[in-house]
């Protein structure tokens, strides 16, 4: 069956961020750019970066995190979906990814993270290098979740 | 010693009954709270003291039995002789002497000790002829004033426990959800709801566990008939409760007594531990393989934990708020399990609807309302007390007939029923059939039973300021319509007794009333405006008045009232002395004076005065 | 699926879903303080009330409050009926006269045409509308340290007895839910106080910037199965690594490639 995969190749990052504007402007709140889940970060070596963005870990450390059951795995995408609604703002999941990808947006009071634009990353439809890409992919044998 | 069938349950029976049969007389102390209250222990130390010493040659009499309430209150301590029927009121223990040796070692009657009917002044011997308990039904109240409560020999003497065994072995349950269906019985607490309805959808419902509560919160002020039953018939609540677990499929139940009620927690205690020492509760009752265990959980002084689901809540032990019942709490009820909730009287009716049959007990009462219901008959009424009739019998034939009519004959002017929920009638609806319907037609509700008479002294602005301070004081707080709209409610109707009263008042109140019925989360704030609406339809020239002419004319409302002494003074000084505020000058043999600004309008002096020389304004 | 009729219109719904859900799903507004997703629904302040009927019911409505009434197949709802209109403008003004201070309730009775309480203003009243989020929400998260102490028109959000909650991990989740702002904390440097607790903020071991307090972490790690050694960075740093390390990846994959 066909399913998708985001991938990230920081060896194609050119550090333009477009990603970034990309994001931004996605998640728009009252019109406005909201803060940006996908952050481009210098990768410590010449002409190196890294977008670095949520990996919607297998057992990802935020959604132990959270005690109100905010963050769940999305079936459809397969990203760890953080329910806007529900979330209490404790920080709790900020605090606990080790990726540091759960982002506090202060000027909102919110707390934001990647969640594949729900099917359609816009990072990878805007990145110029294709250093992200969503691509489909035929799995044979489905790994049990 | 365990009962294992219904033959040793009779075999038991008949021994009792036997022995007490060798006793000529039986002499029965009325050991209720009101009764203790006014002095009853000492009356039944007394008599067990000087029995035990005398030697009544040819006569035995059986040991004292303290029963519960025989209800008539007002004409405590009583002592009741059987099998005469004798009835002593007003007993102390200075006449217990006379008593045995005149009416127990002798067949004599002492007539000081007689009731007297206030009207005609006529003397009654026994009981049974004394209007207050002829014009009576007791079902509900059959061993109450009857048999010892503490002992389970003397229940199972008058039969009790014989239809726990009747529903146990020859019943399916079904077949007992059936008959208390086809009996009408409907909740005694207040709400009505037919009780085999309930028992339907609780045994219907999906789940391992289940629970049967009886509601013994009580919180109306003034109603005491579930302490009276539970004080004194407490085997008669187990036993109604046996049966309705053993119908709906539960093996645990409780008992929610309100913390004020430390006899009756006393008597249903000694009760559920006798009942086990018999093997009649527990684990494999009468060999059925049916067990049911029963625990006493107390309240903590809140009169919105007599709501169901409040209850359930304390029960719990969490805050005492109630839900909104959308899902019911027969399907979800305690601990989140299916729970049959009913009330003390509820209960004590099942166990007779069991044993005699629904068909008896359809036939009483109306046909909408069957059975009886008890009623604590009080306030401006000459014979207070405790009462039972059957569904129908009509208002005016409570107050009047078995309540002896108005204190010193003043004019009736209202009766309050349903408690808090309930509200006023005045005298053109006297006529109304006391049953679940009819009142509520009519502005008010039978409630849990009380029923308060009140004369032309009482001032109905203040019988509402009166119930809403109560319920503002007891309610929980959680929802907004209840907290803040009963508060501004009381607000409003304090205004208007203190005579700040504006033209429109009537109006913004009516109107809050209409949100707080609407929006309120629970009864407690649905049925709370009751009082003020009920008064206001009834009597809204008295409201208008206390408005516009800021008067009261029941000469209640403090700032709205003057005191005065009139020209009947004699000059005794009786009441300068019983002015607490010094508000009276004067000198012997010369009319008094009151200082206005003085006065509090306590009325101590009225109460003291002789000459009634002091008027109210 | 279940099919119901809200102001006329006919809606789908899933099952077991409360009223409330479903009419917001229509963008149509109705106001309820009381209600968040993160909690189960409390029914406390009554606004969020609809006229309900069915064609079962022989002419008679009901009045519910939406947030808990489960829907039901052919229900028919009304949210702006003339009479929940007038009961939504009463409690508003009643809530006016608690918290005339509170933001909130002004701008919800201002929709309603109240500006001011026609009530006498309640003397000990304050923002708290005890809309009971604060104590649901520290519940569902498991530390119940706070409660509604006291009844009717005493009640108010206390800390057993009045003392510095001895459960409170400082995760200001009540702070944060509050719908008037009236609980308060401070958060000074690394120190964090509120309900009179005072609680340590965790430094970044990098940086120094302050994260969660000391005692939340160790709840979250002790019971949620995380390892204690995420809480010691924050945020940023923890990117700056990941990308450190994705770098170094990246560098040594550039090298092979040459």
């Amino acid at each position: 069956m066909t399913t998708h995969r985001f991938v990230v190749n920081p060896v194609l990052c050119t550090g333009c961020r477009t990603c970034e504007l990309a994001c931004s402007f996605t998640h728009s709140v009252n019109g406005k750019p909201g803060k940006s889940r996908i952050y481009p970060l210098d990768g410590g070596f010449k002409d190196l970066w890294v977008p670095v963005v949520c990996l919607q870990c297998e057992e990802a450390a935020c959604a132990k995190a959270c005690l109100v059951d905010a963050i769940t795995r999305n079936p459809e995408t397969g990203a760890m979906d953080l329910d806007e609604d529900r979330c209490v703002r404790c920080m709790a999941c900020v605090a606990a990814c080790p990726f540091g990808c759960s982002l506090h947006d202060s000027h909102h009071n919110l707390v934001v993270k990647c969640d594949l634009c729900g099917g359609d990353p816009a990072c990878a439809h805007f990145c110029p290098t294709q250093a992200l890409s969503y691509k489909p992919i035929e799995i044979k044998k489905l790994k049990s979740a | 010693m365990t009962i294992q069938n219904l033959q040793q349950l009779k075999d038991l029976q008949k021994k009792v009954t036997t022995e007490k049969k060798k006793f000529h007389k039986k002499v029965i102390v009325c050991c209720g709270t009101g009764c203790l209250a006014n002095g009853a222990k000492a009356i039944l130390d007394e008599f067990k003291s000087v029995l035990s010493k005398k030697k009544i040659r040819n006569f035995a009499v059986e040991a004292v039995t303290e029963t519960g309430c025989h209800g008539f209150c007002e004409q405590g301590p009583l002592v009741a002789i059987e099998p005469e029927g004798t009835f002593y009121t007003k007993v102390k223990p200075k006449d217990v002497a006379d008593i045995i040796e005149e009416s127990i070692r002798g067949d004599k009657v002492i007539e000081r000790l007689l009731y007297t009917n206030p009207a005609t002044t006529e003397k009654t011997e026994s009981y049974r002829n004394i209007p207050f308990f002829s014009h009576q039904q007791r079902i509900a109240l059959r061993n109450v004033g009857n048999i010892a409560a503490h002992d389970i020999k003397e229940y199972i003497a008058v039969g009790g426990y014989q239809a726990l065994y009747k529903a146990l072995t020859k019943m399916t349950p079904d077949e007992i959800i059936e008959e208390i269906t086809k009996s009408g019985l409907r909740g005694r607490g207040g709400g009505g709801f037919p009780a085999g309805r309930k028992w339907r959808t609780c045994a219907d419902v999906e789940s391992d566990v289940r629970y049967v509560i009886c509601n013994a919160d009580e919180g109306d002020p003034g109603a005491f008939m579930d302490r009276s039953i539970m004080e004194g018939d407490p085997h008669g609540v187990l036993e109604g409760m046996m049966i309705a677990a053993f119908a709906v499929g539960a093996h645990m139940g409780y008992i929610y007594v309100r913390e004020e009620y430390p006899l009756a927690v006393r008597n249903i205690k000694a009760a559920i531990e006798q009942c086990e020492e018999f093997g009649l509760m527990g684990d494999d009752i009468l060999g059925t393989g049916f067990s049911f265990h029963i625990r006493i959980a107390r309240g903590a002084g809140a009169f919105v934990c007599g709501e169901s689901s409040a209850l359930m809540k304390s029960v719990a032990g969490e805050i005492g708020e109630p839900r909104a019942k959308y899902v019911r709490s027969v399907v979800k009820g305690l601990y989140d399990k299916p729970t049959v909730l009913n009330n003390v009287e509820t209960f004590i009716n099942v166990p007779l609807i069991i044993g005699k049959g629904s068909k008896w007990f359809a036939a009483i009462g109306t046909p909408k309302s069957t059975g009886t219901k008890v009623f604590s008959l009080v306030g401006k009424v000459r014979n207070t007390g405790l009462i039972e009739v059957p569904m129908g019998t009509t208002v005016r034939e409570i107050i009047y007939d078995i309540g002896g009519g108005i204190l010193d004959d003043r004019p009736f002017k209202a009766v309050q029923t349903g408690g808090p929920s309930g509200g006023c009638l005045p005298e053109s609806k006297l006529d109304l059939p006391v049953d679940f319907d009819s009142l509520t037609e009519a502005g008010s509700m039978m409630g849990s039973g009380g029923m308060i008479v009140m004369d032309d002294k009482t001032c109905m602005v203040d019988v509402a300021k009166y119930f809403l301070s109560f319920l503002v004081d007891e309610s929980c707080g959680k929802c907004v319509p209840c907290r803040e709209g009963l508060y501004q409610l009381h607000k409003l109707v304090v205004k208007v007794s203190e005579g700040r009263g504006e033209e429109g008042d009537l109006e913004k109140m009516e109107k809050l009333s209409k949100s707080i019925v609407m929006g309120s989360l629970c009864g407690l704030g649905t049925s709370g405006p009751n009082p003020l609406l009920s008064t206001i339809r009834y009597f809204r020239d008295e409201y208008l008045e206390h408005i516009r002419d800021k008067k009261c004319r029941a000469g209640v409302c403090r700032e709205l009232i003057t005191y005065r002494v009139n020209e009947k003074c004699t000059g005794c000084l009786a009441c300068i002395s019983a002015c607490a505020y010094h508000a009276i000058t004067g000198k012997k043999k010369e009319v008094h004076v009151i200082d206005q600004d003085k006065c509090t309008k306590c009325g101590a002096c009225v109460a003291v005065c002789k000459q009634d020389a002091i008027d109210v304004f | 699926m279940v099919t119901l009729t809200i102001n006329g219109k006919l809606v789908q719904a899933e099952e077991g879903e409360m009223l409330l859900a479903v009419i917001e799903r229509q963008n149509i507004d109705i106001p309820s303080t009381c209600n968040h997703k993160a909690v189960e629904p409390y029914g406390a302040c009554r606004l969020c009330t609809v006229e309900i009927t069915h064609p079962k019911w022989p002419g008679w409505k009901k009045h519910v409050t939406s947030c808990l009434y489960p829907v039901e197949e052919g229900l028919v709802v009304s949210t702006h009926a003339p009479e929940v209109i007038e009961l939504r403008k009463t409690l508003l003004d009643l809530m006016l006269a608690r918290s005339p201070k509170a933001k909130l309730v002004q701008d919800m009775a201002a929709e309603y045409g109240v500006t001011r309480t026609s009530y006498e203003e309640v003397p000990d009243g304050n923002d708290c509308i005890l809309c009971g989020l604060c104590v649901r929400v520290c519940d569902q998260m498991g530390f119940h340290a706070i409660s509604a102490v006291g009844r009717g028109h005493g009640k108010e959000i206390a800390p057993p007895l009045d003392e510095p909650p001895p459960d409170c991990v400082g995760c200001l989740a009540c702070a944060q839910i509050c719908p008037t702002n009236f609980i308060k904390y401070t958060d000074a440097g690394n120190k964090r106080t509120i309900w009179g607790k005072e609680f340590e903020l965790i430094a970044c071991e990098r940086t120094g910037q302050p994260t969660i307090t000391k005692e939340f972490a160790e709840y979250l790690s002790k019971h949620r199965d995380i390892p204690e050694e995420y809480f010691k960075r924050n945020d940023l740093t923890h990117r700056r690594e990941l990308a450190a390390t994705m770098g170094k990846i990246s560098q040594w994959q550039r090298e092979e490639e040459e």
